[in-house]
């Protein structure tokens, strides 16, 4: 849309108000318990509510809710691919768009896919690949997408999990599942699963180190396809968030697998 | 002439050159491993790297193929730290492709392309760190890498920019003295035959002073030629000393 | 970046000799190749610094300008990357095609430096809310031989020694209004405190071991990378996967153990090398790429 430059307009860059007088509270204490009354220091997930196969057009799709978080995950293909130049004649492509709905953080997100998206994007794929028999689908090209429909902290961690969900509910070959887990240490204790003020919080005060881990995992094979730190942490810690990143993961297991029998079950009903 | 002096009454410029002297040349052929021809090139402050692949099979598209000669294809880019004020975006703008269209133009006219049909030569230079005469530079590192990588040429192609005030042609401008509204020319040269292989001016300048300030830019030229040689020659040499061909 | 195809009986040769602690070009498993470091070589920018690393090449400028502090943290100033993939590395590079690698790359960068204690940001508030500092880091690859994050992360500390910021006088009139004032001596310049910025390592996973500074071959054999950043007293700032593959638990936290020590003896030589490299100062003699 061409803009009409001559009349005078707002600032060019304008910010949310709420970011002006934010002051965030207690809740970024590293003691006491978690503003949603979660444990500290426990392998304590969110509840996750979970189903498959609720977007008819895509070949297979999953939609996941963990407290506040939302997420919608579609797959597209196997299908030729788009760029014939890179047609791969050994093994198919995998590509990943991850993607956060304008409204889905507190500060409005654009439209238009930013540099933090397509880190996530990147990081999706590298978490995915490992999981997808490729090579069974040569010189096609499979098209993972994830929506954020509400971020509410470890968006990443769930989209992997969403997204693992709706491409074993395409029928795309698989090695295994691929689940997601996301850890943030504050200073000496940490959280499982942590909500979006307990992962942003800490740039306005705290003096204590923190540090963010997301962890994907593929339970039954034992491997660990994507690792994501930042922050501060001693070796220490971080070997010890990924134990309990992978055991959060394990704790999501049965919830995961027990939605998609049952998208299978319904998708194919036992003939009796 | 509003603000600074760019020529004192003595005949020196703002950096105490005079008026036909060119700036201190410095280049090293085979910079890099990978490439198949590289060169690095410093003229005053002014400092560029180029470098060269090919000629190969053409990438992409197979339509812009030629049967009767090779594609010559250029990017100019700079460096977002070159200039005093940081670039957003290295290449891709109006004055990088208007740059590299010239490049290519300047390289067509030297490269014995009729050598090489349906390949391509590619012809990447990079501006470090600028302050004037960024065509010229360019230019003159381009022809060092395309020697370095042993394509064919008619001869050297010796760029210099150069400026008219006071009624005198300056040789190889700096930046101080492009942007204090000097009207200036730019001039690629092959100096053996003295053939002009690009010629670019975009100020206002009298007819009658256009031949004088030509006849600067060729003598410049030929300076310019002058070390790229013997740049050339001293390389070769030790090249030859280590492979044991001396 | 060269491609390099490797066969299947280099590949088992990679691999055995690998698992015999010897690599390819006799280095051990835990080896740098030779690497060359020159600061101030650009001399447009406010500290720059240039790295090879086997062929890998890298050129860092740091620019430092004036700018608006981010709203939630008013009080400090912030760092802008910027990795351009030129088409000197290769020509695939070329128009656009060097930007997904670049944006990977500063993305990675953001992740690096984003903690309290990297890099010591209150310094650059001018003052609180209305003016701070952003520096600029543009990193410029100009070769590709394997190992990037390495070498971009050592040229970016190299560079942020170098940098000099001019210091600012502050002058606010009758009326309220602030004046910034910027000094003419070139030697009244703060400089930034670098101890505590991390240097990353990459550990290539090939066969049952895991090797530092991989060249492009080991690469092409290995199935996953695990990149780590980790500062001189063995704070780890940012770790990931990278690479197709996927990992057992058990190698990464063996990789995450190898990286921390060894990126915690790269720091003491590299400060030790910036630091008599700036004692030279004017007897120094500059090559640039001159060499």
């Amino acid at each position: 849309m061409p803009t009409d430059t001559k009349r005078v307009r707002g600032p060019d860059v304008s910010q949310s108000p709420v970011l002006l007088g934010y002051k965030p509270a207690a809740v970024l204490a590293s003691r006491g318990p978690r503003e949603d009354g979660r444990q500290r220091d426990q392998v304590d997930v969110r509840p996750v509510f979970v189903r498959c196969g609720l977007v008819s057009q895509a070949k297979g799709s999953a939609y996941i809710e963990a407290g506040n978080t939302k997420l919608i995950s579609c797959v597209y293909g196997p299908r030729e691919t788009d760029r014939k130049d890179e047609t791969d004649m050994k093994s198919g492509r995998l590509t990943t768009d991850v993607r956060f709905a304008p409204f889905s953080c507190p500060e409005r997100v654009p439209w238009i896919q930013g540099s933090q998206d397509k880190d996530l994007s990147l990081m999706l794929h590298e978490s995915l690949q490992p999981a997808v028999c490729l090579q069974r689908y040569p010189r096609s090209q499979i098209d993972v997408s994830v929506m954020v429909l509400e971020n509410s902290g470890s968006a990443l961690a769930h989209a992997v999990t969403c997204a693992s969900l709706a491409l074993a509910d395409a029928g795309i070959e698989m090695y295994d599942l691929v689940l997601g887990c996301s850890l943030q240490q504050v200073g000496s204790s940490y959280v499982v699963d942590p909500s979006y003020l307990e992962e942003n919080g800490w740039r306005c005060n705290s003096s204590e180190s923190r540090g963010g881990l997301t962890v994907a995992f593929l339970p039954s094979l034992n491997q660990i396809s994507g690792l994501q730190s930042d922050g501060e942490m001693s070796e220490e810690t971080l070997t010890a968030g990924v134990r309990t990143c992978i055991e959060g993961c394990y704790k999501l297991y049965p919830v995961i697998q027990k939605v998609l029998t049952k998208a299978v079950r319904r998708a194919a009903p036992p003939s009796t | 002439m509003a603000g600074i002096e760019l020529l004192s009454d003595q005949g020196y410029r703002l950096d105490g050159r005079k008026a036909t002297e060119l700036r201190k040349v410095q280049a090293r052929l085979g910079v890099f491993a990978q490439a198949d021809g590289s060169a690095y090139l410093e003229q005053g402050n002014t400092k560029v790297l180029a470098v060269v692949y090919g000629p190969h099979e053409m990438r992409g598209s197979r339509s812009r193929t030629l049967h009767d000669r090779a594609v010559i294809n250029c990017q100019y880019s700079m460096a977002t730290f070159s200039t005093a004020e940081r670039k957003r975006r290295p290449h891709g703008d109006r004055k990088s492709t208007e740059m590299s269209l010239h490049l290519k133009q300047t390289f067509e006219a030297a490269v014995m392309t009729q050598l090489f049909p349906r390949s391509q030569i590619d012809i990447y230079v990079k501006i470090l760190q600028s302050d004037g005469g960024n065509y010229s530079v360019c230019v003159n590192a381009a022809t060092l890498a395309v020697i370095d990588a042993g394509i064919p040429m008619r001869d050297y192609v010796c760029a210099c920019t150069v400026g008219f005030v006071d009624e005198t042609p300056l040789a190889d401008l700096c930046y101080a003295e492009e942007s204090g509204g000097v009207s200036s020319l730019a001039l690629a040269l092959l100096p053996r035959g003295g053939q002009i292989a690009l010629v670019q001016m975009d100020a206002r300048l009298h007819q009658d002073h256009l031949e004088a300030l030509i006849e600067a830019a060729t003598t410049a030229c030929k300076g310019v030629s002058k070390v790229l040689d013997e740049v050339v020659r001293q390389h070769l040499q030790e090249a030859s000393v280590l492979t044991g061909e001396d | 970046m060269a491609t390099v195809q490797v066969s299947e009986a280099e590949k088992v040769y990679i691999l055995h000799g690998i698992r015999d602690d010897l690599r390819v070009d006799g280095r051990g498993c835990e080896d740098y190749r030779h690497m060359e470091i020159e600061t101030d070589v650009v001399s447009n920018t406010d500290g720059s610094a240039k790295v090879t690393l086997g062929h890998t090449a890298v050129l860092v400028g740091v620019k430092a300008e004036i700018g608006k502090p981010r709203p939630m943290i008013p009080n400090e100033g912030y760092l802008e990357f910027f990795v351009d993939c030129s088409a000197n590395a290769t020509p695939e590079f070329e128009g656009r095609g060097g930007e997904e690698l670049g944006t990977n790359l500063s993305n990675v960068l953001y992740k690096v430096f984003s903690n309290k204690h990297s890099l010591d940001l209150h310094s650059l508030s001018i003052s609180p809310g209305e003016h701070c500092w952003v520096l600029y880091v543009d990193v410029l690859l100009l070769q590709c031989d394997g190992n990037l994050y390495d070498a971009i992360s050592i040229a970016i500390k190299a560079a942020l020694f170098n940098t000099k910021i001019p210091r600012v006088n502050i002058t606010s009139d009758d009326e309220g209004g602030k004046e910034i004032e910027l000094s003419d001596d070139p030697y009244d310049c703060m400089r930034v405190n670098v101890e505590n910025v991390p240097c990353i390592v990459t550990l290539c996973k090939v066969g049952h071991r895991h090797v530092v500074d991989a060249t492009l071959q080991e690469k092409a054999c290995s199935v996953a990378s695990l990149i780590i950043a980790v500062t001189h007293n063995g704070t780890i700032t940012c770790s990931r996967k990278v690479g197709g593959g996927s990992l057992d638990p058990e190698s990464i936290f063996e990789m995450t153990e190898t990286g921390k020590r060894v990126g915690k003896a790269l720091h003491a030589p590299l400060m030790k090398l910036l630091q008599q490299e700036e004692s030279l100062s004017k007897k120094r003699v500059r090559v640039g790429f001159l060499c």
